[in-house]
């Protein structure tokens, strides 16, 4: 029962990373109706540069998070600008293989500057809260809330859940009541009709890039406080927060999030409760159960086969 | 393209018919110079031969998902899938089962086959996005089967060792130059069959698929049977491929086939030009060729990893930017 709760609780955490993530993609797709399969790799720079500022230039965690968003939301903008809007009125396919392109690149520039190996952030640089440990001598269990039955619940996961919670909402307000937001679901719904109502269309999908991005950059920060950093974690995080925007419906930001929670409960359970080595299967059979049954989603409104 | 005997075809032909001669015969002058202390930068005939080889089966794989990609226009990013199961299914029964590998292939083949066809099925309603994310979902499920089920191949990671080499008649092909005119003859034998059905009335459904397929179906087009005939088509020469490499390899293991091969004879169709058998071919020799060039400890430092994917990366986006139709003539 214990493990169960935890379980539980590692799958919603893992779900909100997802969710962060997967709203990337939705909201992307939803504009452009495009696949930005480099969104993994933003995610995954957005863990590799908060490290950077950390670990070279010394910057205290708290300002290289917010730097990493703004950064990556600066990659999101410059990648739009140079690789996605020449094609905007290109064969859909050849912004897709761009974006393949891109991904590419973006994943072995990684490896390149930053090599292979497995990375985590020092601990000693992070906020003393986030690292959480049980003294095995004494039995105190440091910055973690023990749950019944044995197990702990260390306040990093807490912070994740928060912050996701927070900045999913604050999205939601964004997206519904400010102007930006009116603007982006105007695009969302009828581009070329935005265009003639005067909205400049590039820039929304622009700021829609650049907000994507730091969310995405914010998630990949989080994905570092408890795993390694490696060059491949965009691909691997990145197909599985896809797999969330699609269950939720592709364009569906509400849906998105609630995928990305649905998509990690379901990790985390088949992978204790399955086989570990099927861990990422899982999210992919979800995705290809979705498409082939409901390529709406759960939360899309029904609108036949998407081209 | 009618048969033509020009000069230039005719010593085109001899070329590959005679190349491993050709490259023994080089080996042979660079051993006369070496006595001679020049020294000239030729790697060994042998070690060309073998990378001529593999930029064969890229060739065969670049044509087979060519079918899918160009024909019919439909994005295929798992093509490397039917690849994996050609060359499990060969090496599983040659290397544990002690089949013959000349019953092992066509099985092999058969194999990817109904694997293209059932992965076919579900997808035939879908277009774009929709059917890459589930051709990409199917070759990372299939990838993940071979590593993580150690009964089926006997080692983990999908590590099959020992894949015997092909035996006729009491004689061994388990030299370069076997290998280079098996592929020949199989390579041959994918683009006749090709060539014959893109000029085919089968080759002008898929064409017309990818222009219009609602077009098409007004026009008494059987999208889905066309489809179908498509993917298993493809799956088809991608499992031989498979199969072939199998035994040219003699072990194989699962990061031979992960996602970034398929993206890789992707960015062969692409840049020869989509819907060309030539272009295909031209794309799978010139980037077969130039991946080994730029394979790590080469050229690039053996720290930077698998850098030659940046530059297919770098391919790719500027293909698509300025020169969609890839190398081939046609505009698109």
């Amino acid at each position: 029962m214990a493990q169960l709760l935890e379980q539980f609780i590692n799958g919603l955490v893992l779900g909100g990373i997802y969710a962060l993530i997967a709203v990337g993609y939705t909201m992307v797709y939803g504009i452009i109706q495009l696949i930005n399969f480099a969104h993994g790799e933003i995610f995954m720079f957005g863990a590799y540069l908060a490290l950077m500022l950390i670990t070279v230039f010394n910057i205290p965690f708290w300002i290289a998070l917010p730097a990493s968003m703004l950064l990556c939301a600066l990659l999101g903008m410059l990648i739009d600008l140079v690789a996605y809007r020449p094609l905007r009125d290109a064969p859909r396919l050849s912004a897709l293989i761009t974006a393949i392109g891109i991904s590419l690149v973006l994943q072995n520039l990684a490896r390149m500057i930053w090599s292979a190996r497995p990375r985590l952030f020092p601990t000693e640089t992070l906020p003393a809260f986030l690292v959480s440990e049980v003294n095995m001598q004494t039995g105190e269990i440091l910055n973690a809330i023990p749950l019944p039955g044995g197990g702990i619940l260390p306040y990093r996961d807490v912070f994740i859940l928060l912050l996701a919670v927070v900045l999913m909402i604050g999205l939601n307000r964004l997206i519904y009541l400010t102007k930006i937001g009116k603007a982006m679901r105007a695009c969302a719904q009828n581009r070329v009709a935005s265009n003639l109502m005067g909205i400049k269309t590039n820039q929304v999908i622009a700021v829609t890039f650049a907000i994507g991005s730091a969310l995405g950059a914010i998630a990949g920060i989080m994905v570092g406080l408890s795993e390694n950093i490696t060059p491949t974690m965009g691909y691997y995080k990145g197909v599985a927060a896809f797999a969330a925007a699609v269950l939720g419906g592709i364009g569906n930001i509400t849906g998105a999030m609630l995928g990305g929670i649905i998509i990690g409960l379901a990790e985390v359970f088949g992978a204790g409760y399955i086989s570990s080595g099927y861990r990422l299967a899982i999210a992919y059979i979800i995705m290809i159960a979705v498409i082939v049954i409901r390529p709406s989603g759960l939360f899309g409104k029904s609108t036949g086969t998407r081209a | 393209m009618k048969d033509k005997l020009t000069r230039k075809n005719i010593i085109l032909g001899l070329l590959i018919c005679f190349l491993p001669l050709l490259m023994y015969g080089i080996d042979d002058i660079v051993d006369f110079l070496s006595r001679y202390d020049i020294y000239l930068g030729w790697p060994g005939g042998e070690y060309m031969l073998r990378i001529i080889v593999r930029a064969g089966v890229y060739m065969l794989l670049a044509v087979g998902l060519n079918i899918v990609c160009g024909f019919t226009g439909l994005l295929d990013l798992g093509y490397v899938c039917f690849y994996l199961i050609g060359g499990y299914t060969a090496g599983i029964l040659m290397a544990r089962l002690g089949v013959s590998y000349w019953i092992a292939l066509p099985l092999a083949v058969l194999h990817g086959t109904v694997w293209g066809l059932l992965r076919g099925a579900p997808t035939l309603r879908l277009t774009g996005d929709y059917f890459a994310i589930v051709t990409f979902g199917f070759a990372e499920l299939f990838f993940r089967i071979i590593r993580n089920e150690q009964w089926l191949v006997g080692a983990p990671n999908g590590q099959l060792r020992g894949i015997p080499a092909p035996t006729f008649f009491g004689i061994t092909f388990n030299q370069n130059w076997h290998n280079y005119y098996h592929i020949l003859i199989l390579l041959t034998l994918v683009i006749f069959i090709t060539y014959r059905l893109q000029h085919s009335r089968v080759g002008r459904a898929w064409v017309a698929i990818r222009e219009d397929e609602q077009a098409a179906e007004s026009m008494g087009i059987n999208v889905s049977r066309y489809k179908s005939l498509a993917f298993a088509v493809s799956a088809a020469i991608g499992a031989l491929g498979g199969g072939f490499i199998a035994q040219f390899q003699v072990s194989i293991s699962v990061p031979f086939f992960d996602f970034w091969e398929s993206i890789l004879i992707l960015c062969m169709v692409v840049l020869g030009g989509m819907g060309s058998i030539r272009g295909a071919m031209i794309g799978a020799a010139i980037l077969g060729s130039l991946g080994e060039v730029l394979r790590p400890g080469f050229i690039i430092p053996y720290q930077f990893g698998n850098a030659r994917y940046l530059i297919f990366g770098i391919i790719l986006i500027l293909l698509m930017r300025f020169r969609p139709s890839g190398l081939s003539l046609k505009k698109a």
